[in-house]
């Protein structure tokens, strides 16, 4: 699997990565390392636990480290939840997890995919 | 160290995620030094530390702990802001807080997602902006204190050569100067009826070296007579002060402020308060307060400096004489400064005094310096904070005890190299009282009992002796806490934080 077949599959943007990050080299290593980022765990567990605070925090870098990626999908539905969270309607954030959990596991499969080779 | 043009600037890098911080560093590491912060107590405690070594500090704003606007707010309060350049970084595109982070001081703002050539261009424009203006108040410093220097270098080398005919040694000069400031700056505390100020004091104190500038007309023989005076001589080396007075009289700057207390001294040094002095006989308040805090400085340090025809007295029984009234007259609220100065009078009269004198070319410079906002953490003041921290490395390195500092905001507990090695922490501790290792070696309970102890004291009475009992190298110990609280010098003064000493109590006489 290449990069951009990668990207193809987590549905992200490989071209505008590319674009701002300037290096393949630079894109593969980041792209490998996402699988290491906590904060998609930390914004499970806290959305159960209900620390509503934690899971804004966790929910707002997921957002951010998907966007610095070009990870459009994700960047997407972890922006929405963020938003949901800023604005405390807890409700709502409930019934955006699964889309985030759905996207999350879409890009860590095809990171996974792209490593294994 | 601001002026280096070979350096590599440090950037702080404070976000809560590692993969940003990762990114950031990727594309700054080629040309910079960076530093990570995981949250906002950690930047801030970095910045406590290494404020001058950072050229730019990269913030985010949602970070648990201490957000990217409290890391401003801190920033703020401790005027880092003024010299270290901030750029939020942010997936927050919200205008009121990009608004809010502008208002709080940040220079540039770059929103996610990181472009490298962005990020790049952003980071090098704001360091070179901010290092040209350090690089100039630079300058502008060395200017003031090559200024400085060489005033009291000349003043200096006046006073020498008269001392040198007198044949005394030059520290009889320097110690008139000091005793007056600091007679002077104890006076400005109980009263405004002489609308003293630091520079008024600076002043007066470097035309007291001229007091006896006069004593250049006296002829040897009777200036350096061993023994007692005959009526005659005596009636000769009195001339001295109208001498002095009449050579500031010729001088050519008489708009001076330092040539009118010159001529203040000289020409009234000799006079006492109950109207019994030379040459005029003036009383009480005609005598001029220059004149007066000279008279004074001049008769303790006769008293307590070795002469021909008599021994030096200590500084206690020199005392004792001056408020006995045995060596003259003084105006009853000098003589009270005396007493409050006591011990910084003998304090600061054992300090080298060539260590004095450059650290007193440096004070001075740090208030002209302070007095210009925009050089407010130039060199200068620098030079001087170095100086107290080398100071206090060399005698904490001597001591025995557990020296410690704490401040509040952020939390964080210091430890001096002997309590790092004794205690095994580390030398900075973020939040101690969340902290495994402070906790075993004091609990909650005895840190929240101090710190109620230290929050009832006040600026006045800050010091605080604490015993509690805790465990070092697996056996029970006790140990004793002196300390005393910090306070800012705002109006009212805020408790900032804590210094002071841990001792272990040996054996058991310890029982209170």
């Amino acid at each position: 699997m290449t990069i951009q077949e990668c990207y193809a599959a987590l549905e992200g943007d490989y071209e505008e990565v590319l674009n701002r990050l300037y290096s393949e080299a630079l894109v593969r290593k980041f792209l490998l390392k996402f699988l290491s980022d906590p904060s998609f765990q930390l914004l499970e567990t806290s959305m159960q636990t209900g620390q509503h605070e934690e899971a804004f925090r966790a929910a707002h870098t997921l957002k951010g480290v998907s966007q610095n990626l070009s990870f459009t999908k994700l960047y997407h539905s972890s922006h929405q939840i963020t938003e949901a969270l800023r604005t405390k309607d807890y409700d709502l954030a409930g019934q955006l997890l699964p889309q985030v959990e759905a996207d999350y596991a879409q890009t860590a499969a095809a990171i996974r995919a792209f490593q294994g080779e | 160290m601001s002026t280096n043009k070979e350096q590599r600037h440090t950037i702080l890098v404070a976000d809560d995620s590692d993969m940003n911080r990762t990114i950031l560093r990727s594309m700054l590491e080629e040309s910079y030094d960076i530093i990570e912060a995981e949250d906002g107590l950690q930047a801030v405690a970095i910045l406590q530390q290494k404020d001058q070594e950072i050229s730019l500090v990269l913030l985010d704003i949602v970070m648990p702990n201490m957000d990217g606007f409290d890391v401003l707010s801190a920033m703020n309060q401790y005027n880092w802001i003024d010299t270290v350049p901030v750029i939020m970084i942010s997936a927050e595109s919200t205008h009121s807080f990009i608004e809010r982070a502008y208002d709080m001081g940040v220079t540039d703002y770059i929103s996610r997602p990181f472009d490298m050539m962005v990020v790049r261009r952003r980071v090098i424009n704001t360091i070179m902006l901010y290092a040209k203006q350090r690089r100039l108040a630079a300058m502008v410093n060395e200017q003031i204190y090559q200024r400085e220097k060489i005033n009291n270098l000349m003043i200096s080398i006046l006073s020498h050569i008269v001392e040198f005919r007198n044949e005394e040694s030059g520290l009889h000069v320097l110690h008139i100067q000091t005793m007056t400031e600091i007679l002077l700056k104890s006076l400005m505390r109980k009263t405004d009826k002489y609308q003293l100020d630091r520079e008024t004091i600076n002043l007066i104190g470097n035309a007291s070296t001229l007091h006896d500038v006069g004593k250049i007309g006296i002829p040897t023989e009777v200036l350096n007579k061993p023994g007692k005076f005959t009526p005659e001589e005596f009636a000769i080396m009195k001339e001295h002060s109208r001498m002095g007075a009449e050579m500031m009289r010729g001088v050519p700057f008489q708009d001076e402020p330092l040539v009118k207390y010159a001529y203040e001294i000289c020409h009234w040094h000799h006079e006492r308060y109950d109207g019994r002095g030379y040459p005029d006989g003036l009383v009480g308040e005609e005598i001029p307060i220059s004149a007066q805090v000279v008279a004074l400085a001049d008769v303790y340090d006769a008293l307590t400096s070795e002469r021909v025809y008599k021994p030096a007295h200590s500084h206690e029984k020199a005392l004792a004489m001056i408020l006995n009234g045995e060596c003259g007259a003084f105006q009853p609220l000098l003589l009270e400064c005396l007493v409050e100065s006591s011990d910084m009078i003998q304090k600061e009269m054992a300090v080298d005094t060539v260590l004095r004198g450059e650290q007193r070319i440096m004070e001075n410079t740090a208030t002209e310096v302070l007095q210009n906002e925009e050089l407010i953490t130039a060199d200068r003041t620098l030079r001087v904070l170095e100086l107290e921290r080398n100071k206090l490395r060399f005698f904490s390195s001597l001591s025995q005890d557990i020296l410690f500092e704490y401040t509040r905001t952020p939390s964080m507990l210091t430890l001096y190299p002997r309590g790092v090695q004794r205690l095994g922490l580390e030398r900075d501790t973020v939040d101690p009282y969340h902290n495994k290792r402070v906790l075993e070696l004091m609990s909650v309970d005895q840190m929240t009992e101090l710190a109620q102890r230290l929050q009832e004291t006040s600026p006045e009475e800050p010091s605080v002796e604490y015993y509690f009992d805790s465990h070092i190298d697996g056996a029970p110990a006790r140990f004793q806490i002196i300390c005393q609280s910090v306070w800012s010098p705002d109006e009212p003064p805020q408790y900032t934080g804590v210094i002071g000493k841990m001792v272990e109590c040996k054996g058991e006489e310890e029982t209170h």
